[in-house]
């Protein structure tokens, strides 16, 4: 592993994820961007015994690289060399049968019980802003039996309380919340990865497990409009390495729109990563 | 007591969304099928143009496939646009631009929501209440077409409940009959019109879908009126050489439209990459607020879409985004 010497944030959350994915286990990878680029970097270099799905019913996939622009699903290059290919509703019911590991999503905004809101930010029907709607990621949120989420390290993302659940984390956060709603059994959220930190549950609520060394956990709770809890050890992660990015940014990600070319970047200084505002 | 007001007493509903739905009637769909669709093997080929003045109507319930992108019905999208049909209601699955070009061209309304690209237009629309939003999901949204394309009046699922979504829906939670869980059922969904654009049919109908897919085949049979159009027009006897390809039998299908690149500015998979010159510029347009801009250049002016192709494209950017469509495994029968 080589030390990198420049970095995006995205390209950090993306690293990050890449290095929870196991061989022998299904993704079901959301939409394109982080969710997608995070599970090929890791099946790459971590895992080729990963397999994934995406939402248009394709199993296991060799994707010819690099997607063309917005053809992350449907389009040959996407779905090339699958094992099978399927629909939407083949995928839904996959998952619906237990057969999905892990579900990698992204969203606007997550509260303290993991629930995903990519629909409205404001009061619905209000003079709030409309987005997109949950698309896939209901069904992944309620159907695998985990769910990594991928958000942006940002107080207006992490709230007590979503304005919309598109899609289900712990609901209220008390014990069978999901199967009261009908969702099955033994599922739910498992980790929140941003470029700052990873967090996972414990039981049920949201709980800062590890921070990236060049920010302070003081920083992170600061960019969380409610504040998670806190392990009594925080973790370190390991910061992305030249090859995780040269596989991202030759490969994957080539024309640096997923990996946020744009945004913050960190530095090494000769002695330590520094984060460029 | 009548059987209905027995039943109703022994499923405890839960909790309910309040939200409008499309009317859910399984043997209205039935004596529709009876009336109305041909069960002869006789030609249904005809133009975009026919087969949109014939079979799309102002307030119909409207599901497409795919999207604008990829394998979408471009060319009868367009179609509507130029015909100028009103008061549609949208099934927004797995959607982008598609939703805005339908509402800022003043044809959709109403929209199911599963994913669409959200948009300056569409909030402008919602806030002045000339498009009202109904909350699913993507799969929420198709497997409510399979329970039409079953012939039934709803579909227990296992995701869904819980959410916000749920309660501007027309979803219900109940206590399963047979176990005495929790579960959600959603109405079926059984759209007045589909559009579905594939790789090869025949001039009956029967029509073959390479690659993968959104709800193709669950569209074509819950809905009441279906127009395929087809990057080839096949012989009949090719279907026959290999039935196990073919995705939508011809009963299903109205109307069969002669579509080659029928999907531009998308790929239609292994036939023809996208334009991704036409993909940004369709994309800019939705997000930059351009719609309508967009449509005078690519819709309005044109009489046909194979018009738009010839004089808006042009032969050598056609033939550009076949050559670059390199993978063909999978792409025939």
């Amino acid at each position: 592993m080589t030390r990198a010497e420049a970095f995006s944030e995205r390209e950090v959350a993306m690293c990050t994820v890449a290095r929870l994915v196991e061989d022998g286990r299904t993704y079901w990878a959301a939409g394109g961007g982080t969710p997608l680029y995070s599970v090929l970097l890791g099946k790459k270099l971590y895992a080729q015994g990963a397999q994934y799905v995406t939402e248009d019913g394709v199993i296991a996939p060799e994707p010819l690289l690099p997607f063309e622009p917005m053809m992350t699903m449907v389009a040959s290059r996407a779905v090339h060399r699958a094992l099978a290919w399927g629909t939407m509703n083949s995928a839904g019911i996959h998952a619906q049968l237990g057969y999905m590991d892990y579900g990698v999503l992204n969203t606007l905004q997550v509260d303290q019980h993991g629930n995903i809101n990519s629909t409205f930010l404001g009061e619905y029907g209000g003079t709030g802003r409309r987005f997109g709607g949950p698309g896939g990621a209901d069904t992944i949120a309620a159907c695998c039996w985990r769910t990594i989420l991928i958000t942006d390290q940002d107080k207006r993302k992490f709230v007590r309380e979503v304005d919309f659940v598109s899609s289900p984390g712990y609901l209220d956060g008390t014990p069978g919340a999901r199967e009261r709603a009908g969702l099955p059994r033994d599922t739910g959220p498992w980790r929140v990865v941003t470029p700052w930190a990873m967090y996972d549950y414990a039981p049920r609520r949201l709980r800062l497990m590890a921070r990236v060394p060049w920010v302070s956990t003081e920083e992170i709770l600061a960019e969380c409009e409610w504040k998670p809890l806190v392990a009594d050890e925080v973790a370190v992660l390991e910061p992305p390495t030249a090859e995780e990015l040269e596989i991202l940014r030759t490969e994957l990600d080539v024309r640096g729109q997923t990996t946020d070319a744009a945004g913050s970047w960190i530095t090494w200084d000769g002695e330590k990563y520094v984060r460029q505002a | 007591m009548t059987i209905a007001e027995r039943s109703a007493g022994q499923i405890e509903v839960l909790a309910e969304g309040t939200a409008a739905f499309h009317p859910v009637d399984p043997d209205g769909f039935r004596a529709y099928v009876r009336d109305n669709k041909n069960r002869a093997l006789e030609p249904r080929l005809m133009t975009a143009r026919e087969a949109v003045d014939r079979f799309v109507a102002d307030g119909d319930y409207l599901t497409y496939e795919c999207n604008y992108l990829m394998r979408g019905p471009n060319e009868v999208v367009h179609e509507i646009i130029r015909q100028e049909k009103r008061r549609l209601w949208i099934a927004g699955k797995f959607t982008y631009v598609d939703v805005a070009l339908l509402v800022d061209s003043g044809c959709a309304s109403r929209v199911d929501c599963g994913f669409f690209l959200s948009a300056p237009s569409i909030e402008r629309a919602i806030k002045e209440r000339r498009l009202e939003v109904f909350e699913y999901s993507n799969v929420i949204m198709t497997l409510r077409l399979q329970a039409g394309a079953m012939g039934v009046p709803f579909l227990p699922v296992r995701s869904f409940g819980g959410t916000t979504g749920f309660d501007h829906s027309g979803a219900k939670l109940i206590a399963d009959p047979y176990t005495g869980n929790p579960i959600t059922i959603v109405p079926a969904l059984n759209p007045d019109v589909a559009l579905i654009h594939v790789h090869q049919a025949d001039i009956y109908g029967n029509s073959r879908v390479f690659g993968t897919g959104i709800s193709d085949v669950e569209s074509a049979l819950a809905s009441r009126k279906v127009i395929v159009s087809a990057e080839e027009i096949v012989d009949t006897e090719e279907i026959r050489r290999n039935p196990g390809a073919t995705s939508i039998p011809y009963y299903a299908v109205d109307a069969v439209v002669h579509s080659p690149f029928g999907s531009y500015p998308g790929t239609c998979p292994g036939y023809y990459g996208s334009d991704p010159e036409g993909v940004f510029e369709v994309f800019r347009a939705v997000m930059g607020d351009g719609v309508r801009a967009y449509l005078d250049k690519w819709v309005t002016p044109f009489e046909t879409f194979a018009e738009m192709l010839e004089q808006r494209v042009g032969r050598e950017k056609l033939d550009a985004m076949r050559a670059r469509e390199v993978v063909k495994e999978g792409y025939s029968a």
